[in-house]
């Protein structure tokens, strides 16, 4: 089905596989070697540039009405940092 | 490039109402994601040491179905607005077959761990776990449901219509895979 | 139809929070919530000091519950509209509400035999107390049915003006996702899934006023309209 490949959002899914693997590496402590706390807010921020990528290309908010938009970029930024701060605060 | 990357003025995707829904669930999950943040925090030995029990390939596997999963259906809509509603419906069931296979490995990973003595009162951790990876399975399975009446939307003749319930719906599904994204780096990643 | 008395029944809503309010928190003090860690002997404290306020408020918050029964009333008025004449979300929502209304003074009512006498044996109060949380927290079933039934109607109104607006569909369908971990309540006396927990008590608390707040707003616009229309 060759005209799949055309389209962005496959390029996409091949992106996010890719991106998973590598915070899978990242889980098992691979990538910052022993520094745990650098992995982990790896794994943070590649989730959430994951779900960026869901949210603007497969869920099409690129394109939507600027106040969806902000919602959302709002939610996935204000997540993201407030469990890294709790992270950071933790350990 | 596809039509949606030529198109210059807004495209709300989906009915507007759809998305109070979806903030609504997307707000209550970020509480979820917060809140066990913070308890691991309290008490991160405890965290750390009941996540090595967790069986990360499994973890890994589901968020390849649910991101494989979100994919399909992002490409039956594409196929759908350029007027082949037999190929969209062929990409939805491919789309539910993930899904389907998503709710067997969760199956096989609960069963796995009650085996070995992990429940949900077990310990903090686990009783998050649980909670939050079996509301996000009902998540799956109301998914299951709207991609079905997806399929069935796309039997009877096209209208404009037709279009903005897929959107709707596939919205919704691109939830559940955010929602997971998120939760297999905190339940299973974060050490 | 006599849209005063469909007014009546949608305005008992507001009577409705305000009392219970008064009832939940300055009197009984069950507002924030008695924690399911507490020993009998603090619980029977908390009846034994505050007996005459615990009575009166559970007077109030049983007094007022049947006024929930005139809000579905309400409800089940404007659902006919959407279904075009009773249809079976009308009296699904209509059996589901009315359960729902027991299901608020059965508590106040096992509340109240603790309070009857407050210097019996304190495990026995305990009792008493854990059942009135778990019989007010855990049964979420009815209000997801009736929250189902009403969002569903809505998104299925085919009238040509709709009498409410789909959003308000899809808001009665997340509240009903919403109440669903209350029912698993009974696995923990501490975090945030137990009866004092966010999940379980804030949460819940605060997304049904909202929803009554909405469904009033909404349901009185529906009544107006159609006292207009005739």
């Amino acid at each position: 089905m060759p005209g799949i490949l055309k389209l962005r959002v496959t390029w996409l899914w091949l992106f996010l596989i890719a991106a998973t693997v590598a915070s899978w590496e990242f889980g098992h402590g691979l990538g910052f070697g022993e520094n745990i706390r650098l992995s982990t807010t790896a794994v943070i921020v590649i989730a959430f540039i994951k779900a960026r990528m869901v949210i603007l290309d497969f869920m099409e908010i690129r394109h939507a009405p600027p106040g969806l938009r902000l919602l959302l970029e709002a939610w996935t930024l204000v997540v993201a940092t407030t469990l890294l701060a709790l992270y950071w605060q933790s350990a | 490039m596809s039509e949606q990357a030529t198109r210059s003025h807004p495209h709300l995707p989906g009915e507007s109402g759809v998305w109070v829904f979806i903030l609504g669930d997307m707000l209550m999950f970020a509480a979820f994601f917060i809140v066990f943040m913070f308890y691991r925090g309290e008490d991160v030995a405890l965290y750390a040491k009941s996540q090595l029990t967790l069986n990360q390939h499994l973890g890994a596997v589901n968020t390849f179905l649910m991101l494989s999963s979100s994919w399909c259906v992002a490409v039956a809509i594409e196929t759908a607005r350029g007027g082949r509603p037999r190929g969209a419906q062929g990409w939805l069931l491919s789309a539910m077959a993930c899904a389907v296979g998503f709710v067997v490995v969760k199956f096989f990973e609960y069963s796995e761990k009650i085996a070995a003595g992990f429940t949900l009162t077990s310990n903090d951790f686990f009783m998050y776990y649980y909670m939050l990876t079996g509301l996000h399975l009902m998540h799956v399975l109301l998914g299951l449901g709207v991609l079905t009446y997806l399929w069935f939307t796309l039997r009877a003749p096209s209208a404009a219509s037709t279009l903005r319930t897929l959107e709707s719906g596939a919205s919704f599904w691109h939830m559940v895979d955010i929602l997971w994204i998120v939760l297999f780096a905190l339940l299973y990643l974060v050490r | 139809m006599n849209i005063r008395n469909e007014l009546l029944c949608i305005w008992s809503a507001v009577l409705f929070v305000i009392i219970f309010t008064i009832g939940i928190w300055p009197l009984t003090h069950f507002l924030p919530p008695h924690l399911p860690t507490a020993s009998a002997e603090e619980i029977a404290a908390l009846y034994q000091d505050r007996t005459w306020q615990i009575r009166l408020g559970l007077f109030l918050m049983m007094g007022c519950s049947g006024l929930v029964c005139a809000f579905v009333a309400a409800i089940t008025v404007a659902m006919k509209r959407m279904e075009q004449g009773a249809g079976p979300l009308t009296y699904t929502q209509l059996s589901a509400g009315s359960l729902g209304a027991v299901l608020l003074i059965i508590p106040c009512l096992v509340w109240t035999v603790a309070a009857f006498r407050p210097d019996r044996d304190p495990q026995l109060t305990l009792l008493l107390n854990d059942m009135g949380w778990i019989m007010l927290f855990m049964p979420f079933t009815t209000f997801v049915v009736q929250n189902i039934a009403i969002g569903l109607a809505i998104l299925g109104d085919r009238n040509a003006a709709p009498v409410m607006p789909r959003w308000v569909g899809f808001l009665n369908l997340w509240v009903a996702v919403l109440f669903v971990p209350g029912g698993l309540l009974t696995f923990f006396k501490k975090g945030p899934f137990a009866w004092s927990g966010v999940f379980v008590y804030w949460v819940p608390l605060v997304v049904f006023l909202g929803w009554y707040l909405v469904m009033f707003a909404m349901l009185r616009k529906s009544a107006l309209r159609a006292g207009a229309a005739v």
